[in-house]
């Protein structure tokens, strides 16, 4: 899998720019933790045979949660999530479902070690890596996407293998097969190449940044604290208004 | 070049978290304008030997940049900037920057003959290549600045990546497809690349989906409760 590390990163990153008014330190760190939960199925591996990048990283875990959040707060008459959370609590459970998805898959989809998109249902690893130029000989040449490529997956994507054929090793569990190897050197990366790097600065820095702003905001004059706040509150004072009228 | 492509898709996902209150398409254009002009300085390899990621691939120009931007607007009585721009077009300028200096130059810099660091005060070629890791065996590991004490004499070797100076390195992008001195009957090849490898697809892709999702989202807070 890809670095934890770049998993938590990209997560940061999606929080800073999705959250909104809701950005905060407490929402910062649960999009951040659903960015880092899909790395957990290498604790399963250490049971479950060729778990890691499968039993969290499969899409079946993100689809059921987005239907649950999108029926209990758009379908439902009463949402028991905004009616405990309010609109905050909407919208950071929407930034961490795409950050489950987006910071957390995404980066070993794309990366090198691939991902068991359908698993338990279909079990190959999908890695998604090749190349997408326009070149004046050959025109537009993409290899990303094959069809009918060989292969034990039924996406046209590139398979690395099945749960059977291709172990996965982690900090946790250094060979990617089933049992404690106690006493094998483990490695944990941080980063594994230097756009990995960039990133990871590129967050902290970011980071840096926003809650510097916020204290900076927090301690000027109290008048331009209130203005600022008081453009946020009528959105929402009106939904609940809303959600009262209904 | 690292793709255009690439670098704004970054830069729409960092842009997207900095902008705040002055979120809207004519930031998000001028932020893009920012990423893509450095790239002029592949139309000036005709001209001057390396000057592809050497002008517009440095972070001595940015960060004098940052330094007269901040004497300009905080220290002096009166700002020459303020009076002519807005202040949300300051606070563009500042992530304009930040873009550059966090998502163009270091993607550069980890690719192919890397970019000219600190040119024009050092004219030298670096890489960022390495990996950062903690091993049970060997503890704390970093590969991307290796320092060497030579046992004997003491004496230290630094290597961060450094290659060759303007004279010697050749960076190929579509103006200039190859290196100028290489003379071959070939015909031309000018290659565009759009994304090279699945990482940067991913950063194009993640950049794409915070856009899209910003879209939704300010959308939702009205919608939620109809």
């Amino acid at each position: 899998m890809a670095p934890t590390l770049v998993n938590a990163a990209f997560g940061a990153l999606l929080a800073a720019a999705l959250l909104g008014a809701a950005f905060d330190r407490r929402s910062l760190a649960v999009v951040v933790a659903a960015a880092v939960l899909p790395d957990l199925d290498a604790v399963a591996s250490l049971a479950v045979p060729g778990a890691t990048n499968a039993l969290l990283h499969a899409v079946w875990l993100p689809i059921v949660a987005g239907v649950g959040l999108y029926w209990d707060t758009r379908m439902r008459d009463a949402s028991r999530l905004r009616g405990r959370a309010g609109w905050r609590g909407v919208r950071v459970a929407w930034v961490a479902l795409a950050a489950l998805l987006v910071a957390g898959v995404g980066p070993d989809l794309f990366g090198r070690e691939g991902v068991n998109l359908l698993y338990p249902l279909g079990d190959a690893y999908y890695l998604v890596n090749g190349g997408f130029l326009f070149s004046t000989e050959d025109g537009i040449v993409q290899t990303f996407v094959s069809f009918g490529a060989e292969g034990p997956g039924i996406l046209p994507l590139e398979a690395l293998g099945t749960t059977e054929s291709y172990a996965i090793g982690t900090f946790i569990n250094p060979d990617g097969r089933p049992g404690l190897s106690l006493g094998v050197e483990r490695e944990l990366h941080l980063v594994r190449t230097g756009w990995q790097l960039v990133v990871v600065a590129a967050a902290t820095a970011l980071l840096a940044v926003r809650f510097r702003r916020g204290g900076r905001a927090g301690r000027e004059s109290r008048t331009g604290r209130e203005s600022h706040e008081s453009r946020e509150i009528p959105s929402e004072s009106t939904e609940d208004a809303a959600e009262v009228s209904r | 070049m690292v793709s255009s492509v690439v670098h704004a898709g970054f830069a729409l996902l960092l842009a997207a978290g900095l902008l705040g209150d002055h979120y809207d398409r004519r930031a998000l254009a001028a932020v893009l304008a920012i990423v893509v002009i450095p790239e002029a300085d592949s139309l000036l390899g005709p001209v001057m030997s390396g000057a592809h990621r050497t002008v517009g691939h440095n972070l001595v120009l940015p960060a004098a940049a940052a330094a007269l931007l901040y004497y300009d607007t905080r220290l002096r009585e009166r700002s020459a900037l303020r009076e002519r721009l807005a202040d949300r077009w300051i606070a563009v300028a500042w992530v304009g920057l930040f873009v550059h200096a966090f998502a163009h130059v270091p993607l550069d810099w980890v690719h192919l003959e890397g970019v000219n660091v600190f040119w024009p005060l050092r004219d030298r070629f670096y890489v960022l290549d390495g990996e950062i890791l903690l091993s049970t065996a060997d503890g704390f590991v970093q590969t991307f600045v290796d320092l060497q004490i030579d046992p004997e004499t003491g004496s230290r070797t630094l290597d961060a990546g450094g290659g060759g100076t303007t004279e010697t390195v050749h960076v190929n992008n579509p103006v200039e497809p190859r290196a100028p001195d290489e003379a071959t009957e070939e015909p031309v090849e000018r290659i565009f690349p759009i994304a090279n490898a699945g990482w940067r697809l991913y950063l194009i892709g993640t950049g794409l989906f915070a856009l899209a999702a910003r879209r939704l989202q300010d959308r939702s807070p009205r919608e939620d409760g109809a």
